[in-house]
């Protein structure tokens, strides 16, 4: 069976140079994780708090949720419900239009980019500009983020260079990372101080006090907060945190495992607009309370995208993000995906692992990633009829150990037809980034009676 | 489908998806960990994210230290100090805001020197209270920032600095945690100050009168 993931690897696969590239960028990342996490005496009893308060947070969302609404309602928000994606289009939208804003600044939300909120606003003729350097690269370029973190993280240099040159206007052949990005910073400038609205996703929002927090390390939520007199704040309901007391626990743990830093450059926690100004805050569901429901699964929620298992994965090093197609790429992506993404496509992703263990070896707020992988595996619907009919095969020979000889023998005999048709062969993507290897013309147990033969 | 709808909605789903039994506990306060505090750890911090410690210095005087700071980061630059580091320093070679001054009417701050409320030694955060539409904006549009702390405010870890900020701090004006210059390493992981908001970040550690 060809899965998505395997088509759009097979894009990144041929090019060695560029996914070693990404390979060592992308564990760069995953070594300055560990050694900020031993700076850090309490890391361990800070994982397990924080597990902790987002399983309260799971167990008690709804009356949690509603005490966000209060307390946010009363210090001057505007609160939306939308339960599902188009919902939450629907709402911005009407917003925006209500308020006659066309243009708008937007900092780095993985939800609006899981609920297709930019096509939409462009459709409807709202100038959306992201302003997070690395989002917007990839919207230059028409792409989508293919990290968490560092949604440019596929593109080099050069590349940058030549796209800027293009759509900014900077000078053919610059590939200098400072001064590409301070005319990036010069464009972004300007329309900020022109923008009618801000969108920004949440990192937290505490339930107690109503007050959203936002991370960046760049300033570019705040610039866009501070300046446009509107702000429409995009939160999932599962961002929740109970108590003023727990952001310092999540705050410590963000950055560190992001990318090393012991915390990120702004932290704005926001009670209320701005003065002269409006603030929406939008909850959104979109399938968070399906996986909640879902005992096994539920625990995924907890999630604060920090790309930690991105980093330590294996297969998302190799492969890129975009080959998990979206919204959420790596080991997180591919929990999220059956809940998030009906049908076959969101279901192949959990197939796509190693379950080597590392990313829940290195999750902050301690989900079972590898665990959660396994089970969505188990949970897959019934195979297609040639690869069911293989297993039952494989299990028949690997249960008999007369048979096993047998087949073992056979194959020996046959590796060089095998060979011979091995590169290229459509039967299954198995065969495909894979070399046959030789073998050493006996099994272990035939060499092994060999042996003692000749010793005696 | 309306608003209210899906209000309804996401609400009835959260009560089938509650646990049959055993909803699970607040952990409780995280037991603060024992971090090395003080000014001298702070420092050693700021300066591995990116910014600059100068001090601690006497308050006598000090309206001329910042004042060579402010002309050394920009020679004849626009300088804006906020209402807090206002009242510190007195008159001098900075304006203040008024208090219904529009965010807009700090694009052109080349530096800006904005009093913090309190330090953190394990990540060189300082807490920045704004007061008005002006003051929000004023940290990212100047130029370079200039925060202004006093040394018994420095604690050592994050859990310590929300309590030692006071409730109403976290309940109402907006509260900015502010570690270093801003900054982007999206163009092939290379580190570049100054993304959007400011280039430079210098803490200046003020001693009690002594």
């Amino acid at each position: 069976m060809t899965t998505a993931l395997d088509r759009d690897a097979q894009r990144v696969l041929p090019d060695p140079a560029r996914w070693s590239r990404h390979d060592a960028a992308v564990y760069d990342l995953r070594r300055r994780r560990d050694s900020a996490a031993a700076d850090v005496p309490d890391w361990e009893a800070l994982r397990s708090r924080a597990a902790a308060a987002k399983a309260h947070v799971l167990d008690h969302l709804e009356e949690l949720l509603l005490l966000f609404e209060e307390r946010a309602t009363a210090a001057g928000a505007v609160v939306h419900w939308a339960s599902d994606a188009a919902a939450l289009r629907r709402c911005v939208t009407g917003i925006l239009r209500e308020c006659d804003a066309r243009r708008v600044v937007k900092s780095k939300s993985m939800l609006t980019e899981e609920c297709g909120l930019n096509p939409h606003l462009a459709a409807c003729g709202i100038d959306v500009v992201d302003t997070d350097l690395g989002e917007r690269i990839v919207q230059l370029g028409g792409e989508a983020p293919s990290h968490l973190i560092v949604p440019a993280i596929h593109r080099t240099r050069q590349e940058i260079g030549e796209l800027f040159h293009r759509e900014l206007g900077s000078p053919a052949g610059e590939v200098d990372p400072e001064r590409l990005a301070r005319h990036a910073r010069r464009d972004l400038r300007a329309r900020f101080l022109m923008a009618d609205a801000a969108v920004t996703g949440v990192n937290f929002a505490v339930a107690q006090t109503g007050t959203l927090a936002l991370v960046t390390n760049e300033g570019n939520a705040d610039l866009g907060i501070a300046l446009a007199p509107l702000h429409i704040a995009c939160l999932g309901i599962e961002k929740l945190l109970a108590r003023m007391e727990d952001l310092p626990v999540f705050l410590r743990l963000l950055a560190r495992s992001a990318t090393g830093q012991p915390i990120s450059a702004y932290t704005s926690l926001i009670n209320g607009p701005r003065p002269g100004g409006s603030l929406h805050v939008v909850l959104v569901d979109n399938g968070r309370s399906g996986l909640l429901a879902d005992a096994r699964h539920r625990r995924a929620l907890a999630c604060i995208r920090c790309g930690a298992c991105l980093n330590t994965c294996p297969v998302y090093r190799r492969a890129g993000g975009h080959a998990y197609g979206p919204p959420l790429p790596g080991p997180i992506g591919a929990v999220l995906a059956p809940a998030q993404r009906p049908g076959a496509a969101g279901r192949e992703l959990p197939l796509a692992s190693s379950l080597c263990g590392s990313c829940s070896a290195v999750c902050p707020v301690g989900i079972d990633l590898h665990d959660q992988l396994l089970a969505w595996r188990r949970e897959r619907p019934a195979a297609g009829a040639r690869e069911a009919a293989g297993m039952r095969l494989a299990a028949a020979v690997l249960a008999r150990p007369g048979a096993f000889r047998i087949a073992g023998r056979l194959a020996r005999r046959l590796w060089p037809l095998l060979a011979a048709r091995w590169p290229g062969n459509p039967a299954s993507p198995w065969l495909r980034g894979r070399e046959l290897p030789s073998h050493p013309g006996a099994s272990f147990a035939e060499r092994y009676a060999r042996e003692r033969r000749g010793r005696r | 489908m309306t608003p209210s709808d899906d209000r309804a909605r996401i609400l009835e789903a959260l009560r089938r998806a509650a646990p049959a039994a055993g909803h699970r506990a607040h952990p409780g306060t995280h037991p603060i960990p024992s971090l090395q505090g003080g000014w001298s750890a702070f420092s050693t911090r700021l300066a591995s994210v990116g910014g600059c410690a100068h001090g601690p210095h006497p308050r006598a005087g000090l309206a001329a230290e910042i004042t060579a700071l402010a002309r050394h980061r920009s020679a004849r630059g626009r300088i804006v100090a906020d209402r807090g580091a206002g009242e510190l320093l007195g008159d001098g070679a900075w304006e203040e805001l008024a208090a219904d001054a529009a965010p807009h009417a700090c694009r052109d701050v080349a530096v800006a020197i904005v009093r913090g409320e309190v330090g953190v030694a394990e990540n060189a955060a300082v807490a920045v209270l704004s007061r008005s539409a002006a003051e929000r904006a004023l940290p990212f549009l100047c130029e370079h920032l200039i925060l202004l702390l006093d040394e018994e405010r420095v604690v050592p870890d994050l859990h310590s600095a929300f309590a030692e900020l006071p409730p109403s701090a976290l309940a109402s004006s907006p509260c900015i945690w502010i570690s270093g210059p801003s900054k982007t390493a999206d163009i092939e992981q290379t580190l570049v100050y100054g993304a959007h908001g400011p280039l430079s970040c210098d803490v200046v550690c003020i001693t009690n009168g002594r």
